[in-house]
């Protein structure tokens, strides 16, 4: 299946596909809750059609266009890396992105700032953190690019520890609200500024997609785009830095989205990013509104964090696919 | 006649705070004996500094833990690090003879290296609005202070008993509290606010989960429909925890407006104004009720 030729139709066919399913998933989380309302409760003449009202257009459907955006910013962000560095290992998580971000918001919110002053935090953190890992490791122009990633590596300990820094100095009354955004969570999370910035990236980077795929062979083959290369790096810096921190501000610190479903894209279909970069986008809503639906339905009405949905339920069925492939092979 | 004023004149004598050895249970069943009523008390958790200063036990306070801020004297003491990691040779070299400790807050192992060096300790663990009087009285107990620490705890009981008394028999009334916002916290039955609820007749809609203090969704509470939500808190960015729930209308609570925000620190801290607190909540649902 992977080894199949890109073509319209497959391509259109494959999105169709995701699409659909990413639809039937917030469908399902339209209809299922911590409560027994349903949608079409909406248009039956009950005194609960107002209270379903509430609950099904009010709670479920903002938490659920907040997951497939958070997820879509999340894979968009760690195929961004992974095409940059071409390396497989690249996500926002591993190379200190989420953790510049989630020391920005923490900052922010012990200086007791409002939403505002915690994203635009956030965005500063990751952006920064970003750019200290790829400046100091800008030279580093072995094939497998190792410095980068282990410099990534260790300004995510870094970044770990002055989370936990800011935390240990945090007073009582913040610290629940502080370890929040360690655990990732979607609850009361905004979705009109993810949504519209997965839509923004996603129309920014298109249009470069076949440059991108020869900028994900290698800097022998990228040298064929001339100058430009330059200019296609630092789109992609910027904006693996900006999908994450609205990630992070949106809904916490959630790992392995980034990491699981791009590569899971991958061995199933291919590696052209003409078809990777919607698929991402799709794909990671998708993992991430089920993980939601699961976190808040299954010991309902207590409240799982997502984060730990996405790590406990994404970790097995990514070894599980890298192990088909390896016996495929 | 003469035999009885000896007699008394003996009891006044051996009653007198001399260097008479002082014993108590305390909330492990261990039994804590002194030589000598406590002169040098540390305290490792807020409420435990409110208790001694509520039984005039405050200026035998030579340190106490973080947030020791209820009375205003407690602030000027000094401090041996907060209730979930002290100093240990601080706390050594304040010499104490007695530590009143927390053990539901404070870590066991740090407690454990306290056990081991030899300074008595208290265990306080109280878990419901009732026992706090009978830690008053066995606080009293070990601080020599006996009488005041028993009219402290008879006022904290008839302050309690007071309020059962007013809301008895009257229409329960259904109460989510609001612990936390973002992520959105309540409390189940077995915690201490939801004994305060049940002084003056209402009910915590979430009593049944079994979590201590689960989180929730928002649909949970509005299928649960409480008539009072309430919080606690004084800071103005905690407005916006109960101004959220003004975008549902049809919910009982917003609808008559009843949201309340209580003064902070009374309900969360298992000390004497936490009667103070049930005071407070009693008074919201008493509106609500009408």
């Amino acid at each position: 299946m992977s080894a199949a030729p890109l073509t319209r139709t497959r391509l259109i066919g494959l999105l169709a596909l995701l699409l659909v399913l990413a639809l039937a998933l917030l469908t399902a989380s339209l209809c299922l809750g911590s409560t027994a309302y349903r949608p079409w409760q909406l248009w039956q003449n009950t005194p609960d059609a107002l209270l379903a009202r509430d609950v099904v257009l009010q709670l479920r459907l903002p938490r659920s266009l907040a997951a497939l955006a958070v997820g879509g910013l999340l894979a968009v962000a760690g195929l961004a890396q992974q095409i940059l560095l071409r390396n497989p290992l690249a996500e926002p998580y591993v190379l200190g992105t989420s953790g510049g971000a989630s020391v920005g918001a923490l900052t922010a919110l012990l200086l007791s700032g409002g939403t505002a002053l915690v994203s635009l935090s956030a965005g500063l953190g990751a952006l920064l953190s970003t750019l200290l890992v790829f400046g100091l490791a800008r030279h580093d122009h072995s094939s497998q690019q190792a410095r980068l990633l282990l410099t990534g590596i260790a300004v995510t300990s870094f970044t770990g520890a002055l989370s936990s820094l800011l935390l240990a100095i945090a007073p009582e009354g913040l610290l629940r609200g502080m370890v929040f955004w360690m655990l990732g969570d979607l609850s009361g999370a905004d979705w009109h500024l993810p949504l519209f910035s997965l839509v923004l990236l996603a129309v920014l980077l298109w249009p470069f997609a076949r440059e991108l795929n020869l900028l994900s062979h290698g800097q022998q083959a990228a040298h064929a785009l001339g100058g430009r290369t330059r200019l296609l790096q630092w789109l992609l810096y910027f904006s693996s830095a900006a999908a994450t921190a609205v990630a992070v501000t949106t809904a916490g610190m959630i790992g392995f989205i980034g990491l699981i479903v791009p590569h899971a894209l991958r061995l199933l279909l291919g590696q052209d990013v003409r078809l990777l970069l919607p698929a991402a986008a799709l794909g990671g809503g998708c993992l991430l509104l089920a993980a939601d639906l699961v976190g808040r339905t299954l010991i309902a009405p207590q409240q799982l964090p997502v984060g730990v949905v996405t790590a406990l339920a994404g970790v097995p069925v990514f070894l599980w696919l890298l192990q088909q492939r390896g016996v495929r092979r | 006649m003469v035999s009885r004023l000896v007699c008394a004149l003996l009891a006044a004598a051996l009653m007198a705070p001399a260097m008479a050895a002082v014993s108590v249970k305390d909330d492990k069943g261990r039994t804590v004996t002194l030589a000598q009523p406590a002169q040098r008390i540390i305290s490792l958790a807020p409420h435990l500094t409110e208790n001694l200063f509520a039984i005039g036990a405050g200026s035998r306070i030579v340190g106490a833990t973080s947030f020791s801020d209820y009375p205003a004297e407690a602030r000027r003491l000094p401090q041996v690090g907060s209730y979930n990691s002290f100093d240990l040779e601080q706390i050594r070299a304040l010499k104490p003879d007695l530590i009143v400790a927390w053990p539901s807050g404070n870590p066991a192992r740090q407690l454990a290296q306290l056990e081991k060096l030899g300074i008595p300790l208290f265990y306080d663990d109280p878990q419901r609005l009732a026992d706090i009087p009978g830690v008053l009285e066995r606080l009293g107990v070990l601080a020599g202070l006996d009488a005041q620490a028993r009219s402290a705890a008879q006022g904290l009981r008839e302050r309690a008993a007071t309020l059962a008394r007013q809301h008895a028999g009257k229409k329960p009334v259904r109460v989510f509290y609001q612990v936390w916002d973002r992520p959105l916290m309540t409390i189940n039955g077995e915690q201490v606010i939801t004994d305060a609820m049940r002084l003056c007749g209402a009910v915590n809609v979430f009593a049944s989960l079994p979590a201590r203090a689960p989180t929730i969704d928002e649909e949970a509470v509005l299928a649960a429909n409480p008539e009072l939500i309430a919080t606690s808190g004084d800071s103005t960015a905690k407005n916006s925890w109960l101004t959220r729930w003004e975008r549902f209308p049809r919910m009982a609570a917003v609808a008559n407006k009843q949201l309340y925000m209580l003064p902070p620190d009374l309900l969360s801290r298992m000390g004497p104004r936490l009667v103070d607190g049930a005071e407070a909540l009693c008074a919201a649902v008493e509106k609500a009720r009408q």
